[in-house]
């Protein structure tokens, strides 16, 4: 291929690309999710309360089983996820939450994982060689 | 006498253990040390060692009901295959096939031992050491042939350790729990992921060797390389397996939950694989030393916190199949290694920190080292979340839950940068990347990734995720190709045909294509992820017989009922068949299915899956009964490029297995192949 053919295939494809995901991703087109797909992002977010570390979407108890059922229930009845949620909260505890509130305790949770990010930020930069003297045979 | 014989096979193997250590420590000071002294000792302990299995194994098909395990984790109608997997189903067989896996290892190093050296010798004593462990713990808390001297009402109630003591035998065994015997992949996946969790000893135990001799070579990094990338594919399959184990019999549609026995086989995997990337840069560049101590300690000490978790019953888990004293004991041994590792590591600064530091960031062993520290810092996150729920507890009394939701939030990010860097830094120079260099070895990717991203949009999906990662995974691949060819070209200008040319591009370093070939497989995986947890749809529908519903471009038919009598369980399910949108064509027929173990008193939905090119159709079972089905239909879109995406991975690494000729490779990194200076 030439090269003005190549260079304009470099500058071609980027813009035609940019443009389509600009368009089809344009805030507002996401639809809104339906109930089903509602209902199975709030049975993943609350565990079982009666199971060993299983969320109500995973488990195949009955007590899962009519908590789904609860949770369609609510959303057929025009309850918002966070109603749902509190009243959740409200039945079995904080404990139902598998994604634990980040305040107080919770707030640990994020804490101590990006203050490890930050010392490791740090040691990365100091692993950098100041003087810029090359290593290796070369020297 | 199964129980005696089985018995004597891990006091055989214990006793080996323990004159290897001892064996191990003296010869290894001599001046010339000589394997050949500990040879005794290796073989009897991989003659212990397969023994006891082999016995476990005989015992368990024969039937051996005197045996407490066999009683407990076997029945007369158990078929074949989960049979055999009884072996290493429960606590007390895991632990003698972690033995068998062990000394038979012991015995390849063994092998590969010298006349001469010492590093060798002493790391034989370290895995002897480990050993002794093991073997301990079959010795006493974890007996697998302890006997049964009384049963009442058919269950064995009373044991002994003593294998000769008065034995009762109960006239059928329990069998094993149904969630272990439901599908042929339970037989499959342990093994994989103990070879693997058992692999990283050798790493471990060759670079404790090298610190307290105090050697600043990086000799047992050179040893261990195929070890850990061998143990490390065992890994990645057998977490494969399991995901797909759990998506075949949960019945609810998911690979992944995050549960934290998951999370206790993801983590050495994390860890791993930080570590056979950074050992790469120590082998290349020496640079990295210290880390790559840090990161083989810490990757052996999570398999065996991975062990504790599973096996201790110390965290509430829908795998923890085991529950018992061990516990303990594998926690204390858990912080020897931690002590003794790190204290050695400290007390050895000298010999860790003498390696030079990194000329720039902007290089291929940057890049590595910003991935290296991703998988740290989302390891460490997920080991702080899985614990996060006890600590709270040990601290305020208060009952608290971590889960998937916020697993999901940090894993997604982290896998962004990753593939970020993956796509930048896999292609990128060594020491030095200069910014024309970059550009040119990845203008590449970012066309092709802003294409499929764009095509991904016009064949109809809005979720900006899906189109994100779908755009980060062109960016890999079209790089990854893109520099494949243009090495290749310079081959086939150098006179080569082009098939000769992009042959011997791969063969010369079949590391590097191979960790391609991997990162590919990566990217795939991560697209699969993104589409199957986004882009599913769940829907729960009432059917009588004859009766149709149109799901998500899918037509369901409710044919029949059926139900038979099988082997320890009673099966019931339906017939439903799955037409084209328009009901007209039958396309496949599927048999979810309710699979009840009466001796348990357990029901276990066992779903059936329709794979096409773009979607898993996948039903399950929510009711059965005379006046209909309640059906899950789950659609799950490119499932298969999960485990396509993950077989690859696996090839890769076994393609870098392949050794790769002395000749230096001509391309424009000469200094690839520069020799390590002692600063």
């Amino acid at each position: 291929m030439p090269d003005r053919g190549k260079g304009l295939l470099w500058l071609v494809v980027p813009v035609i690309a940019l443009g389509v995901l600009v368009v089809g991703l344009w805030p507002g087109n996401d639809p809104t999710p339906d109930p089903e797909a509602r209902a199975y992002n709030l049975s993943i977010r609350l565990k079982c309360p009666i199971c060993a570390g299983e969320s109500i979407a995973g488990s195949q108890t009955d007590l899962a089983k009519d908590l789904r059922a609860r949770i369609d229930d609510e959303i057929a009845a025009g309850s918002t996820d966070d109603e749902i949620i509190a009243m959740f909260v409200a039945s079995y505890g904080e404990q139902v939450l598998l994604d634990p509130p980040s305040t107080g305790w919770g707030a640990a949770l994020w804490a101590v994982p990006l203050g490890v990010l930050i010392i490791g930020g740090i040691a990365i930069f100091g692993l950098r060689r100041k003087d810029r003297e090359p290593v290796g045979v070369e020297k | 006498m199964i129980a005696f014989f089985g018995y004597v096979s891990i006091l055989v193997a214990l006793v080996s253990a323990v004159a290897l250590v001892v064996q191990g420590i003296r010869v290894s000071q001599d001046p010339t040390p000589d394997p050949a002294r500990l040879k005794i000792p290796a073989y009897g302990l991989a003659i212990g060692g397969v023994a006891a299995f082999s016995i476990l194994e005989i015992g368990i098909l024969l039937h051996d009901f005197s045996v407490a395990y066999i009683a407990k984790n076997t029945a007369l109608g158990t078929p074949f295959i989960f049979l055999f997997a009884a072996g290493w189903a429960a606590l007390e067989g895991s632990v003698v096939l972690w033995g068998l896996m062990l000394s038979v290892f012991t015995w390849l190093v063994w092998r590969t031992v010298k006349s001469g050296d010492g590093l060798g010798v002493l790391a034989l004593g370290i895995i002897g050491a480990v050993a002794v462990f093991w073997f301990g713990l079959m010795a006493t808390a974890a007996n697998p042939f302890s006997v049964c001297t009384e049963v009442v009402n058919g269950f064995c109630s009373q044991t002994s350790w003593f294998p000769l003591a008065t034995t009762a035998a109960p006239a059928d065994g329990v069998g094993p729990n149904p969630l272990l015997a439901n599908h042929i992949l339970m037989a499959v996946h342990p093994p994989l992921l103990y070879v693997g969790y058992v692999g990283f000893t050798v790493p471990f135990a060759f670079a404790i060797s090298a610190l307290i001799r105090s050697e600043r070579e990086r000799t047992w990094l050179e040893r261990t390389h195929r070890w850990s990338l061998v143990a490390w594919i065992f890994l990645t399959a057998g977490i494969l397996l399991g995901g797909w184990w759990s998506y075949e019999v949960l019945g609810w549609g998911g690979y992944w939950a995050w549960d934290p026995v998951e999370n206790a086989a993801l983590l050495p995997w994390i860890s791993a694989t930080a570590f056979i990337h950074s050992a790469v840069v120590q082998r290349r560049r020496s640079v990295l030393q210290a880390w790559n101590y840090v990161l083989v300690i810490m990757t052996f000490a999570l398999t065996i916190f991975g062990t504790f978790l599973t096996r201790s019953g110390v965290i509430a888990s829908v795998h923890a199949f085991a529950l018992s004293s061990v516990g303990p004991l594998l926690l204390g041994f858990l912080g020897v290694i931690l002590i003794g590792s790190f204290g050695l590591f400290a007390m050895r600064s000298d010999v860790v920190a003498s390696s030079p530091r990194l000329d720039s960031l902007v290089s291929r062993e940057g890049f590595i080292l910003v991935n290296s520290l991703l998988m740290t810092l989302f390891g460490f996150t997920v080991l702080f979340g899985t614990m996060y729920p006890l600590l709270v507890e040990a601290f305020t009394g208060r009952e608290v839950a971590v889960g998937r939701p916020f697993f999901d939030r940090v894993a997604v990010p982290i896998a962004v940068l990753v593939l970020l860097a993956i796509g930048t830094g896999a292609t990128a120079p060594w020491r030095v990347a200069t910014g024309k260099v970059l550009w040119q070895r990845t203008r590449v990717g970012l066309n092709v990734g802003l294409a499929s991203a764009a095509l991904t949009v016009l064949a109809g999906v809005r979720s900006v995720g899906v189109v994100a990662v779908v755009g980060l995974a062109g960016f890999v691949i079209g790089n990854m190709v893109a520099f494949y060819f243009h090495q290749a070209g310079r081959a086939h200008r150098g006179g080569k045909s082009w098939p000769a040319a992009l042959w011997s591009t791969v063969r010369n370093e079949k590391g590097f294509w191979g960790g391609q070939v991997a990162h590919i497989g990566v990217a795939l995986s991560v697209v699969a992820i993104a589409t199957t947890s986004v882009l599913a749809t769940r829907t729960e529908i009432p059917l009588v017989v004859g009766e149709t519903a149109i799901v998500e471009g899918y037509c369901v038919e409710y044919l029949e009922s059926f139900s038979r009598v099988e082997p320890e369980r009673n099966v019931a399910g339906a017939r439903v068949a799955v037409l084209d949108v328009t009901c007209s064509n039958t396309r496949q027929v599927l048999e979810p299915r309710l699979h009840e173990y009466p001796k348990f008193g357990q029901v276990i939905t066992t779903p059936q899956v329709w794979t096409t090119w773009s979607d898993d159709v996948y039903l399950s079972l929510a009711a059965l009964d005379e006046s209909g089905i309640r059906l899950k239909v789950l659609i799950f879109p490119f499932q298969w490029l999960l485990w396509v995406g993950g077989s690859i991975i696996v090839a890769g690494g076994a393609l870098a297995l392949g050794r790769k000729p002395k000749r230096p490779v001509a391309t424009s990194e000469r200094n690839e192949h520069s020799e390590p200076v002692d600063a």
